[in-house]
């Protein structure tokens, strides 16, 4: 068996069955899966390789395991954060994250049938519910499925509900005297000892990922197997562009940059693009040929349209108690969903869902950190802040639907990297009607924390979460890039995995669905195999 | 290597002195008076007397000698806050006309360099930075350059093992950060 990081240099010169792009969430997954189903896996990473050794619990250190790669321009008037909400390496930015694993809801589904807002996805919610049932099962998430009364059909957690801190108790005392309910939040955190995992030691390191097993990663769960399966993942190699047959109709390979700077072609009968919502679509676009002038899959126009990122609504208290803000998960303790219903705010001229994530773990500095909260503060107020908070801090953040916008888009600028390919620009502006739902979060967020009984209350800027869509599902080429499997409508043996499936972004974080969605696709293309890859 | 040296400050890094590499945290750096390697004398006495006024203590936890370490490294190990700022790398441009137009609005609002403002002057000029809206500043934007430095200050001061300790947080690591850079 080969460790998924003691990688070969360099890739097979012969041809595999499948070439995955990118190690992080999707990537793995769709690699475990194929490669369990017989199939030849080849996984190309761009980034360095990483094991847990490299996820040192310290939030400086983290940093060197978000996104280094080729430069991407953040633009418009609410960036999607790419450096921060992304990674390079192995594992990708599942390596750091908080494993905030919520179900979307069946009205995420059909939005645009029900409300005529945004897209409607090509599959339902009973679609892939037996694969949420499947995924939370292989990797582990700890919840209560009873007490999470806004929770769609489906079985049960296999872990019971992450413990609660002063922290979460404190803020839990304002939802329940304004008559709201909280449950335990559902994170892919091991609350129990889980298949041979230890369970988590509630200590706040996930954005520095985690190296003990506890948070479900890449490098705990789909990579070890995919590894045990004959997969090989070789890291530091870029994918330049995608190879497609001269007629236009196929996928063959891929062309790779290697460390060494030499480039090397791989050939493949199905090629998978699991390099996140930005670099995917950059790598249609880059691998434009005469029978694709606009890039592959993009007959309707549509590679690098509605790229969408949650609006984080993010609301602070100061109690008089000791909160013992430091424990815990990084993705909070409770949740609650009573804002899931798309119009609950629309007096407020808002759409959309919103989840709370409420009591996050935090550090005393960095992005998310204790000081960010108060960056208006300075000099002795701030020292005297910082140790105030240590001891009664509480927060919590909301997780904000961003209504899909076609000119929310990725596209290529005329700045090229080391290897040559057109880097990526990126531009964000949220849809009116999403900020209005991020100012209502704000205003209930207030409202609890009041209740709970905070002497301070404040909150944050409109931070961005989760980069999804740009490469989004649909039921034809004329208003999508992909069908309900992730394969390219005008090229199905190209497959896109990740969250720029999604046509729409819900109200949850992202990566239970992006499993889900890779879970089902990887069945679907073993099924179909002889039709599929030929 | 000795156990002593992870627990030490959370931040060790390898610094050179008179030709030898010496593992040391920022603030033994700056006892032991290590060169910098990129910034130059001047604008390390804007960046510590700026340090002092957004965190007092952090230009004697070496500031300007963190700083200067991590500019003069590989961007792509740097682990400087700007990084999740929309700020492209190298940093160092940012870095040094962010001080250099800070210097440069003491100089015409007082009439004195940065460093010999009082704690008043330079506490009233750094407010009208984080605001944002600074007449003739000539540099990053002035809120984002305050909120960067303000940052690498917490960062040096509360961002390790002994910031925690400060504060009474307990630490919990797993693997504590490395001794040496680079590893």
């Amino acid at each position: 068996m080969t460790s998924p990081t003691q990688t070969p240099a360099s890739p097979p010169r012969d041809p595999v069955d499948v070439i995955v792009v990118g190690s992080g969430a999707a990537g793995s997954n769709m690699a475990a899966h194929l490669a369990e189903g017989g199939k030849r896996v080849l996984i190309l990473e761009a980034g360095p390789a990483r094991g847990p050794g490299h996820l040192i619990s310290s939030t400086l250190y983290a940093r060197r395991v978000k996104w280094t790669g080729p430069p991407v321009l953040d633009e418009g008037k609410n960036p999607v954060g790419f450096v921060f909400n992304s990674a390079y390496g192995t594992g990708g930015a599942a390596m750091h994250h908080y494993a905030v694993w919520p179900r979307m809801h069946p009205e995420d589904f059909d939005m645009h049938s029900r409300h005529d807002r945004g897209l409607d996805w090509p599959l339902k919610y009973v679609d892939l519910a037996p694969y949420y049932d499947e995924v939370q099962q292989e990797a582990g998430v700890s919840g209560d499925a009873t007490k999470e009364i806004w929770r769609p059909a489906g079985a049960p957690y296999p872990m019971p509900g992450v413990p609660v801190f002063p922290q979460g108790s404190a803020i839990a005392r304002g939802f329940t005297k304004l008559g709201k309910s909280v449950a335990p939040l559902p994170i892919a955190v091991t609350s129990t000892n889980y298949n041979g995992r230890p369970t988590c030691l509630w200590d706040g390191w996930c954005d520095s990922g985690c190296p003990i097993g506890a948070l479900a990663n890449p490098l705990t769960v789909h990579l070890p197997r995919a590894a045990s399966a004959g997969a090989q993942l070789v890291n530091d190699a870029a994918v330049t562009k995608v190879l497609t047959s001269a007629d236009g109709t196929r996928a063959i390979g891929v062309e790779v940059a290697l460390k060494d700077g030499t480039r090397q072609t791989v050939n493949a009968k199905l090629v998978v693009l699991a390099a996140f919502a930005v670099e995917n679509p950059r790598l249609l676009l880059a691998s434009a040929t005469a029978k694709h002038p606009q890039g592959l899959g993009n007959s309707g126009g549509f590679v690098g349209r509605y790229v969408m990122t949650h609006a984080a609504g993010l609301v602070y208290g100061l109690f008089d108690e000791d909160t013992r803000p430091y424990m815990g998960a990084f993705g909070g303790q409770l949740v609650n969903q009573d804002s899931y219903p798309k119009t609950t705010h629309a007096k407020s001229g808002a759409f959309g869902s919103y989840q709370w994530m409420i009591a996050q773990a935090v550090k005393p500095n960095d992005l998310l950190g204790i000081s960010t909260t108060r960056p208006d503060l300075f000099g002795p107020a701030l020292h005297d802040f910082m140790k105030r908070a240590t001891r009664g801090f509480a927060g919590m953040t909301a997780v904000c639907e961003d209504l899909p916008v076609a000119d929310n888009r990725v596209t290529l600028t005329d700045q090229r990297d080391t290897h040559g390919v057109p880097i990526a620009r990126v531009t964000h502006t949220t849809h009116d009607e999403s900020v209005a739902l991020w100012k209502a979060s704000l205003a209930e967020g207030k409202e609890v924390m009041r209740a709970a009984g905070a002497n301070e209350v404040w909150t944050g800027p409109q931070g961005s979460m989760h980069i999804m869509g740009g490469t989004v599902m649909g039921s034809g080429a004329s208003s999508s890039v992909t069908n309900g499997f992730g394969q390219l409508h005008d090229i199905p043996n190209l497959v896109v995995a990740g969250p720029g499936l999604f046509p729409t972004s819900a109200g949850v974080n992202p990566t239970f669905t992006v499993h889900a969605l890779a879970t089902r696709s990887a069945e679907h293309l073993l099924a179909n195999w002889r039709q599929v890859a030929g | 290597m000795a156990r002593r040296d992870f627990i030490v400050g959370g931040a060790l890094l390898t610094f050179t002195l008179a030709g030898c590499e010496k593992k040391m945290t920022p603030a033994q750096a700056r006892a032991a008076e290590v060169p910098f390697r990129t910034l130059d004398a001047r604008t390390v006495a804007v960046l510590d007397a700026l340090g002092e006024i957004l965190l007092p203590g952090s230009a004697a936890a070496g500031l300007s000698h963190y700083i200067d370490h991590q500019l003069s490294g590989d961007a792509a190990d740097s682990m400087l806050m700007i990084k999740y700022l929309g700020v492209q790398a190298p940093f160092t441009v940012f870095y040094k006309s962010g001080l250099q137009a800070t210097d440069t609005l003491a100089r015409t609002v007082y009439g004195k360099a940065f460093p010999g403002l009082s704690n008043e002057q330079a506490s009233a000029l750094v407010t009208k930075m984080s605001g944002g809206q600074v007449e003739g500043w000539q540099g990053p934007p002035a809120g984002l350059f305050y909120f960067v430095l303000r940052s690498d200050a917490v960062d040096v001061l509360y961002g390790t093992r002994a910031g925690f300790e400060q504060l009474g947080m307990p630490y919990m690591a797993h693997i504590e950060p490395p001794s040496r850079w680079g590893e």
